[in-house]
């Protein structure tokens, strides 16, 4: 029963990183109509930029600052620079766009900080026991900070005026400019919104597994699956969905087969979606015309 | 109207025959020859750019690092070497371009200290048998390119399926008679982990194995440390790259699993030590090249030679491993008398035997073995540092 608690628990830590992923891109999405392939990069780029301060003595949280900040300044230059120009309605040159420029990044970090993994501090050392299983304290910091972030988003976007503002260009951007919702500011702070969160998932991804150029691509893949699962549209569903994948994985892996642990999480996504098209939380959209 | 036809069709033909020379895709009727005087034109493929280039990039640099001083010091009997160096970011495709581009425009004499096993496979037909252009001191690789020897393929490293039986040989010896092998699932993985059981076998009758496979590129270790301790072993060998060793590391020490762990060369890596930090404490290992730590006049002088003229990378295993291998082909081609062709070389090989670099296995090579050794280090983690447990060690035979 405690390597049941151990693995679940395990696996909701992941999923929130997953879930914060899938986070930022759906609200990018929603707001943009861009799907975010260099997301990942971005945030790896702000992880390195982290990595620097930490090593300057200034401290992880320090670093979890300014991997932000970077993660958000970077963000919004290549979506005024690179995609803003692009206009509208651009849905596949956007895609390729961001494609690319998650290959240059990558090929930026892996020159100035070369190739080699490094390892990256928790924001919180030590274990937790449960029995005789134990938790890395790192773990539970992961889904409290998680949690709260999601919250603050849930917050933001049902409890407050630009919340709303950012919801009405979601459905309509032209719409809510109609009405006087300034459509590229909410654009801004989508993708400032969006970066912040890619960054903290970072921030908080990187101590597992240590500090890599390309650290981020499987973690953005499970993000994708989990916002497939739970709507591409729906900020919950994203959350949810992200936590899904990664409390499955770690139980197929336990409990099935190793061999047969993304088959087996992926098949039930599949399954999922061959019965429910728009994800579980996700609403029926119809082509533009 | 016809003749313009026809004149269109002249120049795409010149342009297509133009194109095909330039790729050169038509087949090499020799090797190039040697004059016997110019630089040696070597050349490799090397992924130093994506997932793997972590592993090129030290790979190339400590290579770079051993050309360099050796033409500084007056290079293979006199003769410089360039040593000719393509990105084929672990790409099948991208190498045998790269090859392409080495043999048809470089003119290289042979592929020396390449790397990528399944990339490297795709550019044998046109190397090895269109171009006849031999491939050495390959990084990395399978028993089947060597089981039977290929005529122009030699290697220098012991094999993954050797040093799994050397690992089991050393957890026998240990006194460990029941052990976990935790090992990703492709087959590439999964060959070499079920290499542990026969040999620790033959090593004791009465030992035992139980496989734990994980999926490649698992970050999460929880599920397998409760399957380990589950398993009731007294020792846990892990086939595993050296980022998921340091992760299953983590996970055991803090689930207080403090079994004795071996790794194979892969582990045995500055990554493993930086990513487990305190947890890699007595972690073991089987290593290709001796401990970067050694203290003998060799490996001193690699580490004088990496601070010169590679002064930002660490003397580590990573660059010891292209070093080692660009050491073992400057021994090997001293010996040639005459032209340094791909003829030469090749025949060199056959009869190289007591290859003494002082950083790797002495290596002997023949007509019938191509693969220079089947020694291994054993190195152990101790104050957050590779140490060496004696000297090199004899893989157990595997028939």
């Amino acid at each position: 029963m405690e390597q049941l608690f151990l693995v679940v628990v395990s696996g909701i830590a992941s999923g929130a990183v997953y879930g914060l992923l899938g986070l930022g891109l759906v609200i990018i999405y929603r707001a943009t109509d861009v799907v975010n392939f260099a997301l990942a990069s971005m945030a790896t780029l702000a992880v390195y930029v982290a990595l620097m301060v930490v090593d300057r003595g200034l401290g992880v949280w320090a670093g979890l600052l300014a991997a932000v900040l970077v993660a958000v300044v970077v963000g919004l230059l290549v979506r005024e620079v690179l995609l803003r120009p692009l206009g509208s309605g651009r849905l596949f040159a956007a895609l390729v766009m961001t494609m690319g420029v998650s290959l240059v990044i990558e090929a930026l970090v892996s020159a100035m900080w070369g190739t080699e993994p490094r390892a990256f501090p928790p924001l919180v050392a030590g274990s937790v026991s449960f029995g005789s299983a134990a938790l890395a304290t790192q773990d539970l910091v992961v889904i409290g900070v998680s949690a709260a972030a999601m919250l603050a988003v849930g917050w933001l976007f049902t409890r407050t005026t630009l919340g709303s503002a950012m919801r009405a260009a979601a459905e309509s951007a032209t719409t809510a400019q109609i009405i006087g919702v300034p459509a590229q500011k909410v654009a801004r702070i989508a993708w400032a919104l969006g970066l912040g969160l890619a960054a903290l998932a970072s921030v908080l991804y990187a101590p597992r597994v240590g500090l890599a150029p390309m650290v981020l691509s499987a973690p953005l893949f499970r993000a994708f699956a989990g916002i497939f699962l739970g709507g591409l549209t729906s900020m919950h569903g994203a959350v949810i969905g992200g936590v899904t994948i990664g409390v499955l994985e770690n139980l197929a892996a336990s409990y099935v087969s190793a061999n047969f642990r993304d088959t087996f999480v992926f098949a039930l996504t599949v399954l999922i979606l061959l019965l429910r098209p728009q994800g579980i939380f996700g609403t029926r959209s119809f082509e533009r015309v | 109207m016809l003749d313009r036809r026809t004149g269109v069709l002249a120049v795409l033909a010149a342009v297509l025959a133009l194109v095909l020379a330039a790729c050169g895709g038509g087949p090499q009727s020799a090797a190039p020859g040697d004059d016997g005087s110019g630089p040696i034109t070597i050349g490799a493929w090397i992924p130093l750019t994506g997932a793997q280039a972590a592993s090129g990039v030290p790979q190339m640099e400590g290579a770079k690092a051993y050309f360099s001083w050796l033409n500084e010091n007056g290079g293979i009997n006199g003769r410089q070497v360039d040593w000719i160096v393509k990105d084929n970011a672990y790409d099948p495709q991208q190498t045998v371009q790269a090859a392409r581009a080495l043999i048809g425009q470089d003119e290289v004499v042979a592929i020396v200290n390449a790397n990528g096993v399944a990339p490297s496979e795709a550019a044998f037909p046109f190397v090895l048998e269109q171009s006849e252009v031999p491939i050495v001191d390959h990084y990395g690789g399978i028993a089947a390119w060597y089981d039977p020897p290929r005529p122009l393929l030699f290697g220098t490293q012991t094999l993954y399926e050797d040093q799994a039986a050397a690992m089991a040989q050393w957890a026998v010896e240990s006194g460990a008679r029941r052990l976990v092998v935790v090992h990703d699932d492709p087959k590439a993985f999964a060959d070499v982990a079920a290499q542990i059981g026969p040999a620790a076998t033959r090593a004791d009758g009465s030992t035992t194995t139980t496989a734990v496979p994980v999926k490649l590129g698992t970050t999460d270790f929880a599920p397998a440390v409760s399957q380990v301790e589950a398993a009731g072993g007294d020792a846990v060998m892990l086939i595993l790259p050296a980022p998921e060793a340091a992760a299953y590391l983590k996970a055991a020490q803090l689930q207080g699993v403090t079994l004795p762990t071996y790794g194979y060369s892969p582990t045995a890596s500055s990554t493993t030590v930086t990513l487990a930090g305190a947890a890699a404490e007595g972690f073991r290992a089987v290593s290709l090249v001796r401990a970067p730590t050694d203290q003998s006049p060799a490996m001193q002088q690699f580490r004088e030679v990496m601070a010169t003229y590679a002064p930002s990378q660490p003397a580590d295993f990573s660059t010891l491993l292209g070093y080692a291998n660009a050491a073992v082909f400057a021994e090997v081609v001293k010996t040639i008398q005459g032209p340094v062709t791909a003829e030469s070389i090749v025949e060199a090989y056959r009869g190289a035997s007591a290859v003494d670099t002082g950083v790797a296995p002495t290596m002997s090579f023949s007509a019938d073995q191509h693969v220079g050794t089947r020694d291994v280090q054993r190195v152990t983690v101790r104050d957050g540092q590779w140490n060496a447990e004696g000297d090199f060690v004899s893989a157990p035979d595997r028939s």
